[in-house]
């Protein structure tokens, strides 16, 4: 349990000339309940599927729980994954699901099955077919943490649940990652369904991770700095911009630093993990609009 | 991973059991009908010609002959359809569903996954196809001895053990062109167009080359002729009956330097107003010989475990394609 969770050396993914993925570096500590947070298309469930080895890389190394990942049954065994629209075979029943799962996972924990199954008030003969939009998410939910992995990851689990059923999956997701001890990512293109259960983010924006790191550290690293109109150049020593909005009068920055900041004629505000967020999605967005005005 | 291929493909198992079922209990009962009609042959002694041209056509006007052609139909019909129905849906109906994804990630590599599901499908199609030939073979044995043609291309295909090659070919083949092109529908047309390609290949261009054809030139029998024509031109063309028991791959009247025979006729012997016979006698006294080459009877087990074992060979390489497109391409 002592190796990162997921470790990523300039890592990339190509398909053709389209990048998925390009350099990606990140080093995730074990036991964390990682989000994976960014807009459509930025390259989720590329990194996701990478790390279950569903997908090879281009370029660049992943290691994930000191194995290459799906490399052999031992490595797929210590991985759960719950991909994207939880996909389910329609034409079989839930038994015949948990079934599956019994006969192709050595550490298959059968109560555990059966248990979540019933707390759902699922009928296990019935056809994973008929079963509501929340309820497959569920049963591939249970079939991945009935596997027992070490690492649990899920692929956008709750972009097509109703509020409800979101809180309730996300519930039922940390209630057995905090019993089990097993580190869980998860992605989603909303911050709101992470902040609630993650301790650790990664940010990624076309194709690059733009941020990774606990998120206590990024809340406490990141200021709105409020005052008189300035230049960028003439924030405190230490500030790493990160935006830049500005009235007549006033200037408005996004900043991250690892020292408090002490300018007395600036007005500092704590932010929100929402609007770290945005502070870097929007930043990505800045940056790939002169390469846009060029290339026309 | 076997209880759950099995559970996965119980249904189509189900409906091939059902289905072979019911062509054993038709075949069955008309086999005793087949049995009262050779009895005239069963019991000849020395020339049987005509008891057996008689069991023939009495089997043709029985409901026998009806089943004889459905048989046939069904014999070609079934390897396609195993392909289709059971190949190219296995792996590509997954990647449709996503369900891929789900099963790629159990502690079972998706080598396994594959070799499961082809080892087991695989042994299905096989053992459906065997079984369906054998009670063919068994139930039309007097009728195909009695006629002389189970070499020919139309019979050969139907009968024996090509059949399973065949099966085993289409099968492996659906599932791969399922795991290329990733969508059911059009996977199952892709593996009928190449398949029906494939096996029209064989008896048109290549099965002859599987055994070594007899090449013969005796003189030209003019009272064993199929047919006797003369154009306006006075080009002839004279074709000679085909090979009995045998498949017929070359048969035409030469010269005695060789060239093939083609007139010009005599227009005294061979003219509309000639006596009837005279333009056969002249040709005749040509000196023709015929240009025959053939397979006789006595070669239909080399063709057929020849012709199988291309088959199998296929099936086997499409096999290790899809092994490492599984492995090095697909997601």
């Amino acid at each position: 349990m002592t190796d990162p969770v997921l470790q990523a050396d300039g890592l990339t993914k190509r398909y053709g000339r389209r990048v998925a993925l390009a350099d990606c570096t990140v080093d995730v500590p074990p036991g964390r309940v990682v989000g994976l947070v960014g807009p459509n298309g930025a390259g989720k469930t590329t990194l996701l599927q990478l790390t279950v080895g569903m997908l090879t890389p281009t370029a660049g190394r992943i290691t994930v729980l000191g194995g290459r990942p799906g490399d052999g049954p031992g490595q797929l065994a210590k991985v759960g994954f719950v991909a994207q629209d939880a996909p389910t075979y329609a034409g079989l029943s839930i038994a015949d699901h948990l079934r599956f799962g019994a006969r192709t996972n050595p550490r298959w924990d059968q109560a555990l099955a059966d248990e979540r199954i019933a707390q759902l008030g699922l009928d296990p003969a019935q056809k994973a077919g008929r079963l509501s939009g929340g309820q497959r998410a569920q049963l591939a939910l249970t079939m991945a943490a009935a596997k027992r992995p070490e690492l649990l990851i899920l692929d956008e689990p709750v972009a097509s649940l109703d509020p409800i059923a979101r809180r309730e999956f996300l519930r039922g997701l940390m209630a057995h990652a905090a019993e089990h001890g097993s580190s869980v990512i998860l992605s989603s293109h909303l911050v709101s369904d992470l902040e609630r259960v993650c301790d650790y983010l990664i940010v990624l924006t076309a194709s690059r991770v733009r941020v990774a790191g606990d998120i206590e550290e990024l809340m406490g690293s990141h200021y709105r700095l409020t005052g008189a109109r300035r230049n960028a150049a003439d924030l405190p020593a230490g500030a790493e911009m990160i935006e830049h909005s500005f009235t007549e009068r006033q200037s408005t920055f996004i900043v991250r630093s690892v020292v408090p900041i002490e300018d007395t004629s600036l007005t500092v505000e704590q932010l929100t993990l929402e609007d770290v967020v945005l502070a870097y999605l929007s930043r990505s967005i800045e940056a790939h609009r002169p390469e846009l005005e060029i290339s026309r | 991973m076997i209880w759950f291929t099995w559970r996965q493909f119980r249904t189509p198992a189900a409906v091939a059991a059902v289905a072979l079922a019911v062509l054993a209990a038709v075949l069955l009962v008309s086999a005793n009908t087949i049995t009262d009609l050779y009895a005239g042959v069963a019991a000849c002694q020395g020339d049987c010609g005509n008891a057996i041209e008689a069991f023939l056509t009495r089997f043709d006007n029985s409901a026998g002959g009806t089943i004889y052609y459905v048989t046939l139909a069904i014999m070609y019909a079934a390897p396609p359809l195993i392909g289709i129905f059971w190949g190219a849906p296995l792996v590509a109906r997954e990647i449709e569903a996503g369900t891929h994804r789900l099963a790629w990630n159990q502690s079972i590599t998706r080598s396994r996954w594959l070799a499961t599901k082809l080892g087991l499908v695989g042994a299905a199609t096989a053992a459906t196809t065997g079984l369906l030939s054998w009670a063919v073979t068994a139930w039309a044995s007097r009728v195909d001895s009695a006629a002389a043609d189970r070499i020919t291309p139309l019979v050969f295909g139907a009968r024996g053990i090509v059949p399973v090659g065949y099966a085993l070919f289409a099968f492996t083949l659906g599932v791969t062109v399922g795991m290329l092109i990733r969508r059911t529908v059009p996977a199952m047309a892709g593996t009928l167009a190449v398949y029906t390609a494939t096996v029209a290949a064989m008896p048109l261009w290549l099965r002859t080359h599987l055994a070594p054809a007899r090449h013969e030139t005796p003189p030209l029998d003019m009272d064993n002729l199929d047919a006797l024509m003369i154009d306006r031109s006075r080009n002839m063309v004279i074709e000679p009956n085909d090979v009995t028991n045998a498949w017929t791959i070359t048969n035409r009247p030469i010269t005695p330097s060789g060239q093939v025979f083609t007139g010009p006729s005599d227009p005294a012997r061979c003219s509309p107003d000639a006596p009837h016979g005279s333009c056969a006698d002249w040709v005749g006294t040509l000196g023709l010989r015929q240009d025959v080459v053939y397979h006789p009877d006595s070669q239909y087990w080399t063709l057929q475990l020849a012709e199988t074992a291309v088959f199998v060979a296929l099936a086997a390489a499409l096999a290790i394609v899809s092994f490492w497109w599984l492995r090095r391409r697909l997601s």
